[in-house]
């Protein structure tokens, strides 16, 4: 089989995570893992990556100082047509799917996005996603090609230790023109202080099972730790520990979180309209027979009063 | 100046009439926790020029159109319903929050408020107690009596099991009656009060056409809200219309159900608006508590025409007030709580949510609940 | 301004009640019991191409890939503010992936002389996200995916910000005509009321069969794609929770291994 070309990403001087898990997933599928690194002053990145890669090529252009998906597309474009790998790993993050599509149009080339699972079948990819919200899994059957482009879901797999020791290769920029027609201006940091739940990639859900205004606090470490918001439900806020704002449910917010932590709630379905679009839902609640088990993938039947805390540090213990 | 007696409010709701009393105003139970002031709204709304402006104050989202006012009203006006005028000004301009507008979707894209799809509409009817199949009736069938069962009753969980005893009661009295199946609709009632005019009037439109195409006596409702729509405001629906306790009470005392196990508790009777104020059945609710073994029957003190409305109705459902004020619900618990209560009684399914929901805020799950008469009429049977 | 916004009608499957079944040939799923909604993130990208519209004038023109059944949501995106309206449809569209879809889009937007073009970022019901960046590079025009705030700064470029992981928003600016992916949450999708899709249900809808499309049979469908979905299978996953088992120690680490491994924490 060909190399495997993954696209490192990075954003405000650190490189994201996804970059070596898909390494990592470059090294279990066998042949050359190639990593190409675009950026401005970037040679620790270049460090870390060559640890899982069998070579680094980077291009090291104030052009690549911060992210613009065109100047991507374009200097991608010209190292797939010199580097002809035979698998193209690109994240399916904010900056992936400002790529992948225009990319693979440009090249003339077979794609596929948000694959969860990628096995080699000789030449081929065999590509896994996920329809109708994770409810069914479908495989991709790819047209013949030399190259096939794969946009990889975030934390599909975990990134493994590395154990390469790849050569980095500097290369000229192949991008000879500015790109004017998109330019990148500036980051803009989320507000803070002012959260909107809507918006929460990960939220610390509490019900009336936290018993009283003073477990709040507890349930505010938890989710300060795991850079949660805090929400709850409508019983909570009528009791005043919560503002209006946080409240999830029919009539309150709908949330789509990445994660839904449900602490004593118990799931009525004024409740669960709000919530029912969240990826992943964990509850945590004494009565084994509250309906929120219905809607979680992971469930705990305790006192939440004695399991939090143990997950506190727990996470205390996990972040050193 | 504009000729007043041709301006679209006051000919709409008969403004003129009002005398400005102020005994909707200070018979309204909501101005205990919101601003609301339903007599300024009459008396402003006069003014065409200011509609407008009327209909985005926020106070026109916290009548819970209990239907006090209307009661109170010498001259028999209805001033709520200004409310949802204004209300209807929102809703055309598609402003309005989104926690309404959901709703409102749902109920054009599935035929019920729920968000959920129409064809599990009768997903509730498998598992019933000693019930093998629930009839459901073709167009042109014959049955003595047709039930709509409320979408609530259809897709909340919590709600279900009253859908679930009504069947069991309809069984156990041997009643000739029949569901519409996956074709049953919203009865439009709650998209009324959300302001969506046109809306209600294409469920009044479908319902009606589909109500009208079974060899039916009756049509009989599981939620007052639904009751009180079909009766009183479909255009030409030509069918009688109860609600499930007139029913029941009526085979109750035609000795065709029979109520053997002991409820040894004693019950107080929240009466529904939609049942109580607004259709003045007062008295079947309580026959019926009264024919179960074992029921003592306490009264509140604000009950029948001055009862307290939950917040339920009136698309509150749907729309929070900001109102951080002690909920009503929460209120009537307090009040049971002081009657020594084990069981509050309701008669709808709003009424069960939202006094259920103040009973766990106040923390009275041991020592008290809330039922619908269907399910004390289930641990009856 | 004249703007064009694509809009999908899907199969609201975000209830975890709504059971997805595939059907006999492994290719589709049983659609009987789903109600249809207009895909989230297109609904924002209607709401944004209207308020453009409500401060910069111009016309917006709603362009849908589906059968007669997705004029409800076309009607509502009317409803709201759009002018004009073209739906493709022809059973030989079935089975396109994302550059089949996307060569479609093309050939209904391609003569309009358009400002500016916007889609949803993703479809809930295949989720890849795609479609707008490869219509972009179809067109030849400039692309930003995952935007959720548009701002006007002349009539040649436009200020956007692309939401990125943990709520970043990225600014770009960018030279119209151009492709705009719509991130949800940019804005507040306003509501159509009965009365005005029933208004708007008098405006035509331009429906436009293979032959209108000018495109090839094999470069639509199953014949045009480069990445079709070839096998629908279930997922190993149950459905209910799984419950973990032990003392507060013990499923307080297993938790936390979970969200560990899921990339939460």
């Amino acid at each position: 089989m060909g190399d495997i070309l993954v696209l490192a990403e990075h954003r405000q001087g650190e490189l994201r995570e996804v970059t070596l898990e898909l390494l990592t997933l470059a090294g279990q599928l066998g042949g050359n893992v190639v990593a190409l690194l675009l950026g401005s002053g970037v040679d620790d990145f270049a460090g870390k990556i060559a640890g899982y890669a069998d070579k680094v090529l980077v291009v090291d252009d104030p052009m690549f100082a911060n992210f613009n998906g065109m100047a991507y597309q374009a200097a991608l474009a010209e190292i797939i047509k010199s580097e002809k790998p035979g698998l193209v790993l690109i994240g399916n993050t904010g900056q992936g799917m400002d790529v992948i599509g225009a990319l693979a149009v440009e090249l003339g080339l077979p794609f596929t996005t948000d694959a969860v699972a990628v096995k080699m079948e000789g030449d081929k990819p065999e590509v896994t996603r996920q329809y109708y919200g994770g409810k069914i899994d479908g495989t991709i059957d790819f047209k013949d090609a030399d190259t096939y482009i794969v946009g990889m879901r975030e934390a599909a797999i975990p990134a493994g230790e590395g154990g390469k020791s790849g050569e980095v290769a500097k290369i000229d920029n192949p991008v000879t023109s500015e790109i004017t027609a998109r330019k990148f201006l500036e980051y803009v940091e989320a507000a803070i202080g002012d959260v909107d739940i809507t918006q929460s990639t990960l939220l610390v859900s509490v019900g009336r099972g936290i018993r009283e205004d003073k477990n709040m606090p507890m349930m505010e470490e938890l989710a300060g730790l795991m850079g949660a918001d805090i929400s709850g439900s409508r019983a909570v806020v009528d009791a005043g520990w919560l503002p209006t704002d946080r409240q999830v449910g029919i009539s309150g917010k709908t949330v789509k979180p990445k994660l839904y932590l449900a602490l004593g709630i118990s799931g009525a379905f004024q409740h669960v309209t709000g919530m029912k679009g969240s990826d992943l839902v964990v509850a945590i609640n004494k009565d084994p027979d509250a309906p929120i088990f219905q809607y979680a993938d992971y469930g705990i039947v305790d006192d939440l009063l004695k399991v939090v805390p143990a997950l506190i540090d727990k996470l205390k213990e996990m972040k050193g | 100046m504009s000729n007043i007696e041709h301006n679209a409010f006051v000919q709409k709701y008969d403004l003129l009439g009002c005398i400005q009393c102020g005994r909707c105003t200070g018979g309204c139970p909501v101005t205990v926790r919101t601003p609301l002031n339903v007599r300024r709204f009459v008396y402003d709304t006069v003014d065409d020029d200011r509609l407008e402006e009327l209909s985005e104050k926020p106070d026109i989202w916290d009548c819970t159109t209990c239907n006090t006012c209307a009661i109170r009203c010498p001259k028999g006006l209805e001033p709520f319903e200004v409310l949802l005028g204004l209300r209807a000004m929102r809703a055309e301009e598609g402003n309005i929050e989104p926690t309404a507008r959901d709703a409102l979707e749902s109920m054009f894209n599935n035929g019920n408020p729920w968000g959920k799809p129409a064809a599990k509409r009768t997903d509730w009817m498998e598992g019933i107690e000693g019930v093998e199949k629930v009839r459901i009736l073709e167009p042109g069938e014959k049955a003595d009596v047709l039930i709509h069962t409320c979408c609530t009753a259809c897709y909340d969980p919590r709600i279900i099991p009253l859908a679930k005893n009504l069947v069991r009661v309809l069984e156990a009295a041997g009643v000739d009656y029949g569901f519409m199946g996956t074709e049953e609709k919203h009865c439009g009632s709650e998209a009324r009060r959300l302001g969506e005019e046109g809306l209600f009037e294409y469920f009044d439109e479908e319902n009606t056409e589909l109500l009208g195409s079974f060899e039916v006596n009756r049509l009989v409702t599981l939620s007052p809200h639904c009751f009180n729509s079909f009766k009183n405001e479909y255009t030409s629906l030509d069918l009688p219309v109860q609600h499930y306790t007139q029913l029941v009470a009526e085979l109750i005392e035609d000795k065709k159900l029979e109520l053997k196990n002991e409820i040894g508790s004693s019950v107080v009777f929240h009466d529904p608006c939609y049942l109580g104020k607004k259709n003045l059945v007062f008295d079947e609710p309580r026959y019926i508590l009264g024919q179960i073994p074992g029921v003592e029957i306490a009264e509140f003190f604000r009950n029948k025409e001055r009862s307290l409305c939950c917040e339920g109705g009136g698309g509150k459902m749907w729309v929070e007030s900001e109102s951080k004020e002690q909920r009503l619900a929460e209120t009537r618990i307090a009040d049971a709580e002081a009657l020594g209560a084990k069981i509050v009684a309701v008669a709808c399914p709003f009424c069960l949510l939202t006094l259920e929901d103040a009973l766990k805020v106040r923390g009275l799950e041991e020592e008290m609940r809330v039922a619908d008469i269907l399910e004390l009429l289930g641990e009856a049977l | 301004m004249n703007i064009v916004v694509c809009v999908k009608q899907v199969p609201d499957t975000s209830d975890p009640d709504t059971e997805v079944h595939i059907d006999g040939t492994g290719r589709g799923v049983d659609q009987s019991k789903f109600s249809f909604v207009i895909n989230d993130a297109d609904n924002y990208a209607v709401e944004e191409a209207i308020l453009l519209k409500e401060k910069h004038g111009g016309e917006v023109t709603v362009v849908n890939i589906g059968p007669e059944a997705a004029n409800q949501v076309i009607r509502m995106a009317l409803a709201k503010g759009g002018d004009a309206a073209i739906r493709l449809d022809d059973e030989k569209f079935a089975f396109s992936d994302v550059l089949a879809t996307a060569r479609l889009l093309q050939s209904a937007v391609k003569d309009g002389g358009f400002d500016l073009i916007m889609a949803g970022c993703l479809a809930s019901d295949d989720g890849y996200g795609a479609v707008g960046v490869t219509l972009a590079q179809l067109l030849g025009l400039p692309h930003a995916a995952m935007v959720k705030t548009v701002e006007v700064i002349d009539d040649k470029k436009l200020k956007v910000g692309r939401e990125l992981e943990g709520g970043l928003l990225e600014m770009n600016e960018i030279e119209m005509p151009c492709v705009l992916t719509i991130q949800t949450g940019g804005n507040e999708p306003r509501y159509a009321s009965f009365k005005g899709i029933r208004e708007a249900s008098k405006k035509e809808i331009k429906v436009m069969d293979l032959g209108a499309t000018g495109l090839a049979e094999d470069q639509v469908g199953e014949a045009g794609s480069c990445a079709i979905m070839a096998q629908y299978s279930v997922p190993e996953v149950g459905e209910l929770a799984e419950i973990l088992e032990g003392d507060p120690g013990t499923t307080s680490a297993r938790l936390a291994e979970i969200l560990k491994e899921k990339g939460l924490v």
